[in-house]
């Protein structure tokens, strides 16, 4: 293993401290002189024609600035160039329940609520689609009249012989499996700050500063850019602290356009941060899904052909889903040696907030139906789970039937950790009644291959640049959401320049300052951000390498930097009058004493000559004395370095082969213990081993961090989590009914590393955010099945559905009445029990009682005490 | 969400609290936890005139002992008081076992004894923001007409979910409210009314004061179980209350009280009957179980299906009888 | 509706303040005297974003008016912000010690996070697994799965302890 003095070290992120105390802003944290506040009304209809919006009572309200409504930014825009479908406020007609009619701008949020009231918008209702296979069949009424039935988009793909593959088969096992929809629930609501800035040639409003939560800083630019007809040079982006993402601010949101919107129209900078209610209607979650998955195996368990129908519930926009319909299939490859596939998948809009990218995007609903599915056919082979798995393994490096380029592989020795830890051999099948142990395995991309917006261009590029007190400045374009990227960066950049990580600072996601990079998404920052650091330090190394060897005179290959020094290799041995870190630390003291006049260019300057003078060659140096002469010789010293895939790992050239292709994929492996109450259902998740190939763990600290917090999403998926809908109304759009699991019911996770060194990687580092997420939902479906029996075909594993279940197999009357009909183990279609009787009816405007028809009672208040 | 504007009022004593309750009936509502009452007010679910902060009130605030009476606690002693008392702990086993329950330590913190006994009653057409409620019409308990739980139906089945009350029941309380007329004094089986939006017999110009355990209920045993889908934080979407008098030999006293699966919690009547001269076993425990079930009515105003929920009153109510006798 | 003069008490200073009664102390805390760590993450009391210390207990300042926490006649009662958590201008043990085992990742939560733990140390000083297991549950993390931060707290209780003995 190689030697390194920062990579692999455990440190704390370089912004922990201004989390902890509270100082670190966040978007929402931030005010400017003359701020005004945005609220925005949402459509109470599913699908309706917006006539007439009358705003003239909200405007006379005394401290009420501008009513922004469609047709004051009407151009369309959309995170991918084939599904620019989005305006930022209604222009002819909403889509969904929540969806953006006008905004409000007033001097402070109550207010601004209050105005929201008085708004009278007339709407003609259209006939509304909620479940997706019923939304294909529409004939009239399209959600979008470009989108015919309402499919946003299909696609079909066979590779190698998927007909003959199943012939040859000695089992073929078939479901339908069922996933519910889960969103991020990320704590940090969406919030936008917005200012123009007048120009001083023109007089008039210039240039554009956004402060947003966003995941991609350089997306946005572009897209304002495309809505308010401003070059991007005129608009710079800035990322604050992000209160967590998880793909919710992968894309350009509602309210990023809006403020700016009706910043321009106010006159004034306008923040608009939104409710909890309004973060689930943004949404861009993970959609519910149909899977209808049929696996053929031979009798020693080979996997001889895979099938998959896959039916999205996309939402009423187009968002991420081109790109999850595609990831859903393509990531059907590179986890096993699958040599014949059959994919067909539909992505659907229906009259929902739309669906998008969400942790461990387009996979998990797949790998929950596949890996689930394995374990079926484990049972009916009589094959341990586990050797299952090994018998389908990739023998890399290789270039999967589907065109997927897979070079470290770790997932064998993934298994063999779980497997181990867990004592899976001793303890499966021997636990106590009603317990059980469940394994899956799952995997991810280290980035796409291809951009969204296809270009040339580097999709990350990065900037160093260093002064004469030696201190480090990284310009990143990598958007830091909490999975420590900025921290990834310094270490990188540290490790290759030899210096401790307190010399880095890292200046990130600013567009005027940080150059291009696509953003924090499909876990691409470690591995297309970390290497092109690692280029730019590298580059910037050569310079002050060089400049050192002819100090030291020798070649700038013998130059060694590390903990702050600069030798000459042979010639010093750091830390010989002691050893370790801390004494060349001390070293470094003693030197940085020696030219203490560092601070003065001149002075130092000259003292360094005269010592040179004196003392002749030297055998090494201080990090800063190399810079400074890095300086001297060749003047400002800078460097930059940039990273895209390389050709063959771009996939290959059928459509929507462009996603799926990564230059490295990440691999997981988990056994889950669980028990079930049989008599009421509930299941607790006692432990999940999770072994996580993520190449080399640039900081384990973090790499387990997001290797527990994926494992522990994905329980929540599996257990508790779930919009519930009803015809389109969203149930629980809040904290306390959208059930992200609190401590409590939080099972203990052990993370266990597992490092297969990516000959691309930086440092051999892959990714780590998101692959383990999707292993955890079958890893606790075949738990469930191991502990009591029942195979659950849909998620979430709510007690009802478990009870149900349980009652089911021992062949109760009336079993299914607990989940109203519906079977879990065979699941059929969307089940949306309840209902309500408004959409049917005239709706809302039928109702007198509505508060926004009364008048407000501060009257009555005035007038009484 | 900002708050609806309101004027504020903070008395330092019950007389001052009723005097305003008096004058401004209707108008005026009392904030003690507020965390109930301050997120239904960002919902626009109450849009008071007026709003009378009690927290003040000191008298109103602990757990005392009233020697032949029993244990008189102040409507503003905070949930987690309660939870934390060595002697409710010994002495009224049922009550600490459901405080202990309630939502999260945060909001056990905040959250009153006296607040959790009028709870609103809860349903997830109602407890939304004015936005959403507007895109579904309304409902019958607050700005519109029809019933999206039971439609057709004119009655209001949003449920009751507050975790103590059953507990309360169970022990036999007695409520203390205060009024322009001094003080009453109510059995808590009789402060409910079952319906939705209508849940307590508490007049506008009346508030909630004190709890009083009687003695008679002191040193039964007793278990709560609860039914939610975290570990904390959620309202009850099922409860079971069990509290049982037994002196070595079969069961003297015995109540159970059902909660979440009606619009208020309710006392399960034929379980004393089942109970007492019994030793609580599996059998007497099913018995019991059985008949809490016939006794709830849950209905679609929560997650879950009712159908489940009702299955779970039975288990737990089983699990209860057995918990209760073996602490 | 008109405002109102009250003093409010944070951190240890005292702020005299114009306010309207329907002001949350979360939003007075945050936008008047710019003391932005507590933060907003919900509107219906759920999710501890916003825990304060009110006279050293927990409590969510999103469902605490100012007016709540204004002198009264009385002194007005202490409110401890995250800001009033650092000791002396360095990182407390159980803060430096969330950044030490990746107790905060997005961080958003961990000032709710901060002040429930502070708490729950100077109420018990060696909790089990169990008693921070309960403490924490009414505070939500959508990131680290709280796994981290058990291994943060046990941390800070060793680092606290050998402050103490030196």
């Amino acid at each position: 293993m190689a030697d390194f003095s920062i990579i692999g070290k455990r440190v704390a992120l370089v912004d922990s401290a201004a989390k902890t105390t509270g100082q670190g802003k966040y978007a929402d944290d931030l005010s400017l002189p003359g701020m005004l506040i945005g609220k925005i009304l949402h459509s109470p209809y599913p699908h309706a024609l917006v006539k007439k919006i009358d705003a003239s009572r909200a405007l006379a309200l005394e401290g009420v600035v501008a009513v922004v409504t469609g047709p004051d930014a009407p151009n369309k825009y959309g995170i991918l160039p084939v599904g620019h479908d989005e305006t930022a406020l209604a222009v002819e007609k909403v889509r969904y329940v929540g969806d953006n009619v006008a905004c409000v701008v007033a001097t402070s949020e109550a207010i601004a609520e209050r105005a929201l009231e008085t708004i009278d918008v007339e709407y003609e209702l259209l006939p509304a689609w909620f479940d997706p296979e019923d939304s294909m069949k529409a004939e009239t009424d399209w959600i979008h009249p470009q989108r015919p039935n309402n499919v946003e988009k299909d696609y079909h793909h066979v590779f190698g012989d998927p007909d003959k593959g199943f012939a040859e088969a000695d089992l073929v096992t078939e479901h339908r499996y069922i996933a519910a929809e889960v969103t991020h629930a990320a704590m940090e609501p969406h919030c936008t700050l917005a200012s123009f800035e007048i120009d001083s040639l023109t007089g008039q409003p210039g240039r554009l500063t956004v402060w947003s939560s966003t995941q991609v800083p350089y997306y946005l630019q572009h897209k304002l850019s495309i809505v308010l007809e401003l070059p991007m040079s005129q608009i710079r982006v800035i990322k604050p602290l992000v209160g967590g993402g998880f793909g919710g601010k992968s894309e350009v949101i509602p309210l990023e356009i809006i403020a700016a919107v009706a910043a321009r129209k106010a006159q004034a900078p306008v923040k608009i941060t939104y409710t909890r209610e309004e973060v689930f209607w943004a949404h861009r979650g993970r959609p519910r899904t149909i899977i209808d998955l049929k696996t053929g195996v031979k009798r020693d368990g080979r996997i001889t052909s895979v099938a998959a129908k896959v039916i999205q519930d996309g939402g009423a926009y187009c968002s991420y889903g081109v790109v999850t319909i595609l990831y859903s299939g393509a990531l059907l490859g590179a986890l096993y040696d699958i040599p014949n596939i059959k994919y067909d998948g539909f992505r659907v809009l229906t009259n929902k907030p739309a669906c998008g990218a969400m942790r461990g995007h387009g996979t998990v609903n797949v790998r929950f139906a596949f890996e689930s599915q394995l374990d079926e056919i484990a049972v009916q082979l009589k094959i341990d789970p586990v050797v299952l798995r090994r018998r389908n393994l990739l023998k890399p490096p290789c270039v999967t039937v589907n065109n997927l380029r897979v070079q470290s592989y770790g997932l064998p020795e993934c298994i063999e950790k779980v497997v181990e830890r867990s004592q899976w051999t001793a303890r499966k099948g021997k636990l106590p009644a009603g317990r059980g142990l469940g394994m899956a395995c799952s995997h991810y991309v280290s980035g796409a291959a291809n951009s969204i917006i296809r270009s040339d261009m580097p999709h990350s590029t990065v900037n160093i640049k260093i002064d004469r007190d030696g201190g480090v400045v990284v310009y990143t374009g990598a958007s830091d959401i909490g999975q420590g990227s900025d921290t990834m960066v310094a270490q990188v950049v540290a490790e290759v320049l030899g210096i401790s990580l307190a010399r880095v600072k890292v200046v990130a996601a600013d567009t005027d300052l940080t150059p291009i990079d696509i953003g924090s998404y499909s876990s691409r920052v470690t591995f297309m951000n970390g290497n092109a650091s690692l280029r730019a330090a590298q580059d910037v190394k050569r310079k002050i390498a060089g400049a050192a060897a002819r100090k030291m005179d020798c070649a700038p290959e013998d130059v060694i930097m590390r903990d702050d020094l600069v030798w000459k290799q042979g010639a010093f041995e750091p830390g010989s009058n002691g050893t370790g870190a801390e004494s060349s630390a001390a070293a470094e003291k003693g030197t940085v004493q020696e030219v203490s006049g560092r601070v003065e260019g001149q002075t130092l300057r000259g003292s360094l000559q005269q010592k040179r003078k004196e003392e002749g060659p030297k055998d090494h140096m201080s990090f800063e004395e190399a810079v400074v002469s890095a300086i001297d010789f060749s003047g400002a010293l800078s460097g930059t370095g940039s990273y895209a895939p390389p050709q063959d790992a771009r996939g290959g050239a059928f459509k929507g082969a462009g996603v799926g292709p990564s230059p490295a994929y990440s691999y997981a492996a988990q056994v889950a213990e669980v028990s079930v109450d049989r008599e009421t259902g509930e299941v607790t998740v006692h432990k999940v081993w999770a072994a996580h190939d993520c190449g080399r763990a640039l900081n384990p600290v973090s790499v387990e961090g997001q290797v527990i917090g994926s494992v522990w999403m994905g329980m929540g998926q599996a257990l508790q989590e779930e919009m519930v809908w009803k015809d389109g109304l969203l149930m629980n759009p809040t904290m306390l009914e959208y059930k992200s699991p609190s401590a409590v019911e939080s099972p203990d996770v052990e993370c266990i590393i597992v490092e297969s060194v990516d000959p691309e990687g930086p440092f051999g580092a892959k990714e780590a955010s998101e692959g383990s997420l999707a292993a955890t939902i079958p890893a606790i479906a075949n738990a469930i099945y191991d502990a009591v029996g029942i195979r659950l075909r849909e998620a979430p594993f709510t007690p009802e559905r478990v009870l149900a279940a349980l009652r089911q197999m021992k062949r109760e009357a009336k079993a299914l009445e607990i989940t109203r009909g519906a079977d879990p183990t065979q699941p059929r279609t969307f089940r949306e029990h309840g209902g309500s009787t408004w959409y049917k009816g005239k709706g809302p405007q039928r109702h007198e009682q509505d508060p926004a028809r009364r008048e407000h009672h501060a009257e009555a208040v005035a007038g009484d005490d | 969400m900002s708050l609806p504007a309101f004027k504020f009022f903070r008395p330092r004593t019950i007389e001052e609290a009723v005097e305003h309750l008096a004058r401004h009936c209707a108008n005026l509502q009392v904030l003690a936890g507020g965390t109930d009452l301050l997120p239904s007010m960002k919902q626009r679910l109450f849009a008071p005139a007026y709003l009378m902060d009690i927290r003040g009130i000191e008298e109103l605030n602990g757990i005392h002992v009233r020697p032949g009476l029993g244990v008189e606690i102040g409507g503003l002693t905070p949930l987690s008081v309660v939870e934390d008392s060595e002697l409710i702990r010994r002495d009224y086993r049922v009550l600490h076992e459901a405080a202990k329950t309630v939502a999260s330590p945060i909001l056990r913190n905040m959250g009153t004894l006296g607040g959790n006994i009028c709870l609103d009653t809860r349903c997830v057409w109602y407890n939304q923001s004015l936005q959403w409620r507007r895109s579904c019409g309304f409902c019958i308990k607050k700005d519109g007409d029809l019933c999206h739980v039971a439609p057709g139906g004119k009655k209001c089945w949003a449920a009751f979910s507050a975790d103590t009350p059953p507990a309360l029941l169970c022990l036999d309380a007695e409520l203390e409210i205060a009024g322009p007329r001094g003080f009453r004094r109510v059995p808590i089986k009789d402060f409910y009314t079952n319906i939705g939006d209508a849940r307590i017999k508490l007049v506008h110009n009346e508030m909630l004061t004190r709890v009083i355990l009687p003695e008679a209920s002191s040193g039964w045993k007793g278990s709560y179980l609860k039914l939610r889908i975290r570990g904390s934080i959620d309202y009850p979407l099922a409860g079971v209350a069990v509290a049982v008098k037994q002196n070595g030999g079969p069961i003297e006293h015995a109540r159970v009280a059902i909660t979440a699966v009606n619009p208020a919690p309710l006392l399960v009547a034929a379980a004393e009957h089942a109970l007492v001269g019994k030793h609580i076993d599996e059998h007497v425990a099913t018995v019991v179980g059985e008949l809490a079930a016939k006794t709830a009515k849950p209905l679609t105003t929560s997650a879950l299906t009712p159908e489940y929920r009702r299955e779970v009153v039975k288990v737990y109510a089983k699990r209860a009888v057995l918990a209760a006798g073996s602490n | 509706m008109r405002k109102e003069l009250i003093e409010l008490r944070v951190n240890g200073r005292t702020h005299e303040l114009a306010i309207e009664p329907s002001e949350l102390l979360l939003d007075v805390l945050r936008q008047e005297l710019q003391l932005t760590g507590s933060k907003r993450g919900c509107d219906d009391s759920s999710c501890g974003a916003c825990t304060v210390l009110v006279e050293g207990v927990p409590t969510l300042s999103c469902t605490m008016l100012a007016m709540s926490c204004a002198a009264d006649g009385a002194s007005a009662p202490e409110v401890t912000t995250v800001e009033g958590i650092a000791d002396h201008g360095a990182l407390a043990a159980i803060q430096k010690a969330y950044g030490d085992w990746g107790g905060a990742q997005c961080g958003y939560c961990t000032p709710g996070f901060m002040i429930t733990v502070k708490a729950l140390l100077d109420h018990n000083s060696h909790p089990t697994e169990e008693d921070i297991r309960h403490a924490l549950s009414g505070n939500l993390c959508r990131c680290t799965g709280y796994t981290q931060m058990y291994q943060a707290i046990k941390a800070a209780i060793v680092a606290e302890q050998s402050a103490r003995t030196t």
